[in-house]
């Protein structure tokens, strides 16, 4: 386990600088810099290019390359161009607003995606499980972003429930239940928007695990003992047929980074997509490098955490294990 | 059951994680500065949060609003009548050597934090703008002819401003500038390092203004919280906020700030509704969701530009556009009606140059006008020597190709792309192919920057209504002088014509004299059509019925600037 460990944060190293060089790269490379928006906004030439001279995009690509690997090596993500604040506490703050968010969507998705996957493998509603297929199939094929802007089109119409944002108007000045209530009243749309896609996978792999682990012999063989169909589907098949499921967590951090900036800036929620995607569309190369690295850390960590929950759940799955 | 919690192990730990620090980080609050019962802040919109709030080094939008509501300026620009009104100074005289201006300023005005405003603050302003750590995008506005604007203190609350010339806007280039304090910021110019203070993840404590509102929050990339300023002053005792907070959220998209205002979290958007939104925004006010403001047409245009300057990437007999005789054709060959109908859903009025009727002192009637007429856009560009051999409708170029023209626009901004193509569609009519590519702004920016391009189609923005304020667009050597900037001596008659002018009217002092050779320069730009201006867009916004006391206006920002007059409605 452990040399697996290491093994793994060995990886995180090179995903996070692959990931963050990659953004530097895209940046960089891509035509214009962050002066631009100075230039359209009515900058004199001699006060742009003395901005770029401070910040160094007056040297050649490479040479700022090199010395943003030789600051990063030492945990250094620089200053953001636009903001001029350290690029690691702009990230730190909207890293948390999109955890909590990806957190939420997870479980949101599993609580919907798993029973309804139990019910539509065990074979034993088959009319629940054509409408449940049904919905998974409509859920899979609609991009987060759709769902984002038909549920804010509800939301507005309704005014069930916040259109965007994260907190209410006023909110600072709440005491923290309140704010925590607001801040779930503020999360159902996102959530939801980021989690129902991910909900029909779930249910679509729960499904297939359920019914290859009903024709299972000690399912069978405990089912002709007389242990009730309630008992065996929603205890005694849970642990086996949740392998599959669990290896599936892994996968899905992708599904929630890429659905995530799409349902950020639909619903205005302040968070690590938006800020990458403002961060590349500016040419903020630091910036930019650093959502890089929080977005690598993120899918790093959480395959590493669905890897071990694998494990734990089924020993046949550990390195070396006997099959 | 073991299981089952294994599922939601990750999901509860990353929700408690992240609500824990939602709870935990103490937002950068200060205590509300009224004891009174809360009221429910009002809320407007924000497209994109601020670079920063130090209105010298930041120069977008956002920063520029905050600004105008956390500080206050010696005078302002009053929006509706486009004439500059007292505020910190109270009154003004200006020497015979029509450069020296005498400024009273207001007395017994403290900023937000208790400390008074005196001569020193403004001394202190000036000295922060021109210091060279600090140049940021207000002083290139501040400078007459590349030269600073000299400032000593007189009294305690008297101060002499001698512009290096006299300048014909006198002091409506104050308009932009902030008066900062000197006893929170004299430290950080000291040390060279104002252009690093006050950015967003300053604490409010550190930031004092002499604005109607202070910052209370500042929650990142969510909402901008302020309070009504107890002590504010900057326009007499008597002009106080009605507003008791007043929260931005910030919105990045307009679908999802519209959809807001229909759901009544908004009560303010602080952007012009588009065309495409029109008609929802009209059935919210038929419904006394919302007030709609009818602002009249837009101060600026969009504008097509060629590019009149050296091309490394094509030769002069590749370029038929410098011959103006292509120029007016292509003018001659848009219907700007059609224009208006398409791009801006008929929300528009047609427009002949960069001067648009909103601007109330300087629009010119009787300039040269170019009526849509295909026939006599063919017949222009035969005359420049285009040909079509082929006769497929489509003048040639070179070898054996259709004349084409590359028109850049701006990527994701659907009104610009929208009208780049009715264009296309026209000029395609009139023989001559375009092929629009839409570019990000950098993207853009780089390409018009280094002059390898056509044609753009984009936005000039001006700084002011007075065209001395925009010299930078109309005097050849200006670098917004789109079409052929930074030139060291005028490249053509009509540019060194239009620069003489220009020199003149900024140096004059008599309306009547400045206006004169403004229109001149206004026939000048219209005969040679160095760029095209088509339609200006007519802005409508919105606000819901519970505020009052606003006096929107066609000038940036269209609601807000007036934001010390704005109160709660009384209940019906």
């Amino acid at each position: 386990m452990w040399r697996f460990l290491v093994a793994r944060a060995c990886l995180l190293v090179v995903l996070v600088l692959a990931a963050s060089s990659a953004m530097v790269a895209v940046t960089s490379l891509a035509p214009g810099d962050v002066t631009g928006e100075a230039h359209a906004a009515g900058g004199s030439p001699e006060q742009i290019a003395r901005e770029r001279a401070r910040l160094g995009l007056d040297r050649p690509p490479l040479e700022r390359y090199l010395e943003w690997i030789g600051r990063t090596v030492r945990l250094d993500f620089g200053t953001s161009f636009r903001y001029n604040q350290p690029v690691a506490s702009l990230v730190a703050t909207r890293a948390a607003h999109s955890a909590i968010l990806a957190g939420v969507a997870l479980v949101c998705a599993i609580a919907i995606g798993l029973p309804l996957g139990v019910v539509s493998g065990s074979g034993r509603y088959p009319r629940c499980a054509g409408v449940v297929g049904a919905i998974s199939l409509v859920l899979l094929s609609l991009p987060p972003l759709l769902i984002a802007l038909l549920l804010t089109f509800v939301a507005a119409r309704t005014g069930w429930l916040p259109t965007g944002g994260m907190q209410s108007a006023g909110a600072d000045a709440w005491d923290a239940g309140r704010r925590l209530l607001d801040l779930a009243h503020h999360l159902v749309v996102p959530a939801l928007a980021l989690g129902l896609p991910l909900a029909a996978s779930f249910e679509r792999v729960q499904q297939a695990a359920v019914a290859e682990g009903s024709r299972a012999r000690h399912v069978l063989a405990a089912s002709a003992r007389g242990v009730g169909a309630g008992r065996w589907l929603w205890r005694a098949l849970w642990r086996p047929t949740a392998s599959p499921v669990v290896s599936f967590l892994g996968l899905a951090a992708g599904s929630l980074l890429s659905g995530a900036l799409a349902v950020e800036l639909v619903t205005a929620w302040p968070g690590l997509g938006r800020l990458m995607f403002e961060a590349l569309a500016t040419r903020d190369t630091p910036l930019a490098a650093g959502c890089g690295a929080a977005a690598a850390v993120f899918l790093a960590v959480w395959t590493t955490l669905g890897d071990v929950a694998a494990w734990w759940l089924d020993p046949r799955m550990r390195p070396g294990a006997a099959r | 059951m073991r299981s089952s919690r294994l599922f939601l192990i990750p999901g509860i730990l990353a929700v408690a994680l992240g609500a824990g620090l939602v709870l935990l980080r103490r937002p950068v609050s200060e205590p509300a500065p009224s004891a009174t019962a809360p009221q429910r802040p009002v809320v407007a919109s924000l497209r994109a949060e601020p670079r920063s709030f130090n209105r010298l080094v930041a120069g977008d939008r956002s920063s520029a609003v905050l600004a105008l509501l956390m500080h206050a300026r010696l005078v302002q620009l009053n929006h509706k009548t486009q004439e500059i009104e007292p505020a910190l100074a109270t009154r003004w005289t200006l020497a015979p050597d029509g450069r020296t201006y005498t400024l009273e300023l207001r007395q017994g005005v403290v900023f937000s934090d208790g400390a008074p405003f005196t001569a020193d603050d403004v001394v202190f302003t000036f000295q922060a703008l021109y210091d060279p750590k600090v140049e940021g995008p207000l002083t290139s506005g501040l400078t007459i002819n590349g030269q600073p604007i000299a400032v000593r203190k007189t009294g305690d609350h008297a101060v002499v401003l001698t512009f290096p010339e006299p300048y014909g806007p006198g002091l409506r280039l104050l308009n932009a500038l902030p008066i900062l304090p000197a006893h929170k910021l004299r430290d950080a110019l000291a040390r060279g390092e104002l252009a690093k203070a006050w950015t967003t993840a300053t604490p409010p404590s550190e930031l004092a203004g002499l604005g109607p509102y202070v910052l209370q929050s500042y929650s990142a990339g969510d909402r901008i919280e302020l309070a009504r300023n107890p002590r504010y002053g900057a326009r007499g005792p008597d002009v106080q906020p009605g507003v008791e907070r007043l929260t931005f959220r910030i919105i990045p998209t307009q679908d999802a700030e519209r959809l807001a205002l229909e759901a009544g979290e908004l009560d303010l958007l602080n952007s012009e509704i588009r065309p495409d939104d029109l008609k929802a925004v009209r059935a919210l006010e038929a419904a006394g969701k919302v007030k709609a403001y009818d602002l009249g047409p837009a101060l600026d245009a969009d504008l097509l530009w060629f590019n009149l300057g050296p091309d490394s990437r094509k030769p002069a007999a590749a370029r038929p556009w410098l011959d103006v005789r292509v120029r007016r054709a292509v003018a001659h060959a848009v219907d700007r009606q059609a224009f208006v109908n398409t791009v801006y859903l008929g929300a528009g009025t047609v427009v002949d140059g960069p001067i648009t009727p909103a601007n109330k002192a300087w629009h010119a009637e009787g300039l040269p006008r170019y009526g849509y007429d295909t026939a006599k856009a063919r017949a222009l560009l035969a005359e420049a020597g285009l040909k079509d051999a082929d006769g497929d409708g489509l003048f040639d170029g070179a070898k054996g190709k259709p004349f084409t023209i590359e028109l850049l626009t701006q990527r994701g901004h659907a009104l610009r792309e929208r009208a780049a193509a009715v264009i296309a569609a026209d000029l395609q009519k009139a023989g001559v192919t375009v092929d629009v590519v839409a570019l990000d702004v950098p993207a853009l920016v780089e390409r018009i920057t280094k002059g390898t391009y056509d044609a753009v189609f984009f936005a000039v923005t001006a700084g002011d209504t007075d065209p001395s304020a925009n010299l930078d667009y109309w005097l050849s050597s200006g670098s917004f002088h789109v079409w052929h900037p930074k030139q060291a001596r005028p490249a053509t008659p009509w540019e060194a014509e239009i620069d003489r002018l220009m020199h003149e009217l900024t140096a004059l002092t008599d309306p009547r004299e400045r206006q004169a050779r403004f229109v001149r320069v206004q026939q000048i730009l219209a005969t040679e059509v160095p760029a095209i201006y088509f339609a200006a867009p007519s802005l409508t916004t919105a606000t819901t019925t519970r505020i009052d006391g606003l006096e929107p206006a066609a000038m940036y920002p269209y609601v807000l600037w007036r934001a010390d007059t704005m109160r709660l409605a009384a209940a019906p």
